[in-house]
């Protein structure tokens, strides 16, 4: 047990080097083009642990992603790669939108509705490409990302033609009403309540995952087919019921943006948090307990971007090329199955495995 | 309103409107064919696009030379291609993953180089770009009818349909298409045959790069003369699902690429005729699920016989 939780922490060091390797490599060279270069790594590597507030928009920056995180991680272990993730989220929060704005409801139960709409009507992104890869065998790659698009206008028609508020100038809502909006927690920052239920999703996931025999099932098919066959298990049910799960949590993670965050809903581009949870979700080696560090690391990236944005003339788009090279370098099989760190492994587990 | 949609479609320049709108589609679509048959599906071609637009414009716009800027955005997929082999072959990444963090990373990159270079997040409007020539056929022109059908194009137009035959005898003909078909259909078959499958797919991304780099510059030097923050707009996407569409060759592609470019077209002029602008815009987006998803039943209804 000790030597197996032992080699799990060699592989947690091995990944964090790799990751400040990678943003070192990217970081350095846009420091030293300011005039004070040590001052941008102080910015970037400590301000966003400064101070309670800017740990407040570390925690308001992972809620989103999170749950895209889980979603991807749901989706992901049942060996699909369905990418309607971003979808799912975006139809999530215009879902809740039109919800807060049609339903007449008031008191506790208000959000709660909005958010379950945003989760039920948001699924069909990742449930649509799922359908037709387990009904008709089309690749659900191919199929969702071309729907995320389709389901990007269908939104937008909807907020232009149902929703559309004339008098706020640019293309958005009305207001949403007061009692859908999410409890903030931290004063001078915008984290909301939709963190606890990232928390509580999280672990729900990864007890389902790895308690359940629904969850240890969908493993078995997303690590073989043909062990499941062999089983006697469908494998068409638990990948569709993977989609199912992943969508709901990907649409409910797009409604709890929107109330939590916005008193108006207008996005009219895909937003990318199904994005970064496929980033988050890869990170986290498909793990839901994982997925929360995982968020939060990607964060507080996000969130020592904005801080060189905001002090120094760099935008934090610096921080999506470090993401992007971080994705790539986690799942580098040249350095993670590389078979001096694999017969490493294998030495601090000492007899527990037969080589 | 019938009317009014066979007045549009009976009009020439409808069919200039398709060109012009299958032209990256099926630029794209034949790198990512190449890709493809060498076994590593280009998902970052959207990517690829992007950053070959940024390039093009800002390298025309430096040096007043369109033509210096299609060279660049060339140069630049070409490289960002061959940054993905070596990602795949020398780190061991997955090529899906490595598509996906292509197109996160241009997305970022190219608006980060956009604001170094202007100042700008959102457009290169201040910049003086270049724009790359149509062409006019001697001849043909002055023809009637058949003219201006065939005659007075972009130049990308028409080197995107002669790549269509160029990339279907590469693949079918030359030493590197057999390589590439090899490597992508078993690479240890292909192997101990002394085909390298590093090399290959390395080649095989590159010039894959090469062709999104071109239908990137057509959409910022050609289709438009700016450059915009996301411009694609899952046109990258929309070239995977042609090449789909197209199993897998050239000519098959190059009519995936046709029908998307009718259903655009398509969209295009539905909106003029005042219908939801959103819903028609859907269209490109739809037609290539309904058309993968037909192909798929049917191959599954064959092979369900067959048993």
């Amino acid at each position: 047990m000790i030597r197996s939780i032992l080699a799990g922490m060699t592989e947690f060091a091995l990944t964090a080097l790799v990751i400040s390797v990678v943003i070192l490599a990217v970081l350095v060279p846009v420091a030293m083009a300011q005039s004070d270069p040590m001052q941008v790594l102080q910015l970037f590597i400590l301000g966003p642990l400064g101070s309670m507030r800017s740990i407040g928009n570390i925690l308001e920056a992972a809620t989103p992603t999170m749950l895209t995180g889980l979603a991807a991680t749901v989706i992901f272990r049942a060996g699909s790669f369905n990418l309607g993730i971003e979808g799912s989220f975006f139809v999530g929060g215009i879902s809740a939108t039109a919800a807060a704005l049609m339903l007449p409801l008031t008191g506790f139960v208000a959000a709660p509705t909005a958010i379950l709409a945003g989760a039920l009507v948001g699924s069909l992104a990742c449930i649509v490409p799922g359908y037709l890869r387990v009904r008709f065998g089309a690749s659900e790659m191919v199929n969702s990302l071309v729907l995320n698009f389709a389901f990007l206008y269908a939104g937008i028609f909807v907020l232009n033609y149902f929703l559309r508020d004339p008098n706020a100038g640019a293309l958005a809502s009305y207001r949403l009403p007061e009692n859908f909006a999410l409890d903030r927690l931290m004063q001078g920052t915008r984290l909301h309540s939709g963190v606890i239920i990232a928390l509580i999703a999280c672990i729900l996931g990864g007890i389902w995952l790895y308690g359940t025999r629904s969850g240890l099932n969908v493993r078995i098919v997303g690590a073989g087919p043909g062990m499941a066959q062999h089983l006697g298990l469908s494998a068409a049910g638990l990948v569709m019921r993977a989609q199912i799960i992943g969508g709901l949590v990907a649409g409910m993670a797009g409604a709890i943006e929107v109330l939590g965050l916005y008193s108006r809903f207008t996005w009219t581009s895909l937003p990318g948090h199904g994005w970064t949870g496929i980033t988050v979700a890869i990170l986290a080696r498909e793990n839901p307990y994982i997925v929360l560090p995982a968020a939060l690391f990607l964060a507080y990236l996000q969130v020592g971007g904005d801080r060189l944005s905001r002090n120094m003339d760099l935008p934090s788009e610096v921080v999506g090329l470090a993401t992007a090279a971080i994705m790539l370098v986690v799942t580098a099989t040249a350095i993670f199955r590389h078979p001096a760190f694999l017969r490493l492994i294998r030495d601090i587990k000492g007899q527990e495995q037969v080589a | 309103m019938i009317e009014a949609l066979w007045g549009n479609i009976s009009d020439p320049a409808l069919f200039a409107t398709v060109l012009r709108v299958m032209t990256p589609l099926l630029l794209a679509a034949l790198g990512v064919l190449i890709s493809d048959r060498a076994g590593v599906l280009n998902i970052g071609m959207e990517g690829i696009m992007l950053s070959g637009a940024l390039v093009g414009v800002l390298a025309s716009a430096w040096t007043g030379q369109p033509f210096i800027g299609l060279f660049a955005a060339l140069a630049c997929g070409g490289m960002l291609g061959a940054l993905m082999a070596l990602a795949i072959n020398g780190l061991g990444t997955h090529f899906i993953i490595t598509g996906i963090a292509l197109n996160l990373a241009a997305a970022s990159a190219t608006t980060l180089g956009l604001f170094l270079a202007t100042g700008d997040k959102g457009m290169s409007g201040a910049l003086q770009s270049g724009v790359l020539p149509s062409i006019t056929i001697p001849l043909v022109h002055d023809m009637p009818v058949v003219g201006r059908l065939l005659s007075g194009h972009h130049m990308l137009t028409y080197l995107a349909i002669l790549a269509v035959p160029l990339v279907s005898i590469m693949l079918a003909r030359t030493p590197l298409g057999l390589h590439i078909r090899a490597v992508g259909s078993d690479h240890k078959a292909a192997a101990t045959a002394g085909v390298s499958r590093n090399r290959t797919q390395l080649l095989a991304l590159t010039l894959s790069g090469v062709f999104g780099g071109a239908a990137g510059s057509y959409l910022s030097m050609g289709y438009v003369s700016w450059f915009a923050q996301n411009m694609t707009a899952g046109r990258g996407f929309i070239a995977i699902a042609a090449e789909v569409m197209g199993m897998g060759t050239a000519w098959g592609t190059f009519a995936a690429a046709a029908v998307l470019g009718i259903a655009e077209t398509t969209a295009i002029t539905m909106q003029t005729m005042g219908l939801p602008n959103e819903l028609m815009q859907m269209i490109p987006y739809i037609v290539p699920v309904l058309v993968l998803t037909i192909y798929a039943a049917r191959r599954q209804a064959k092979t369900q016989t067959h048993l």
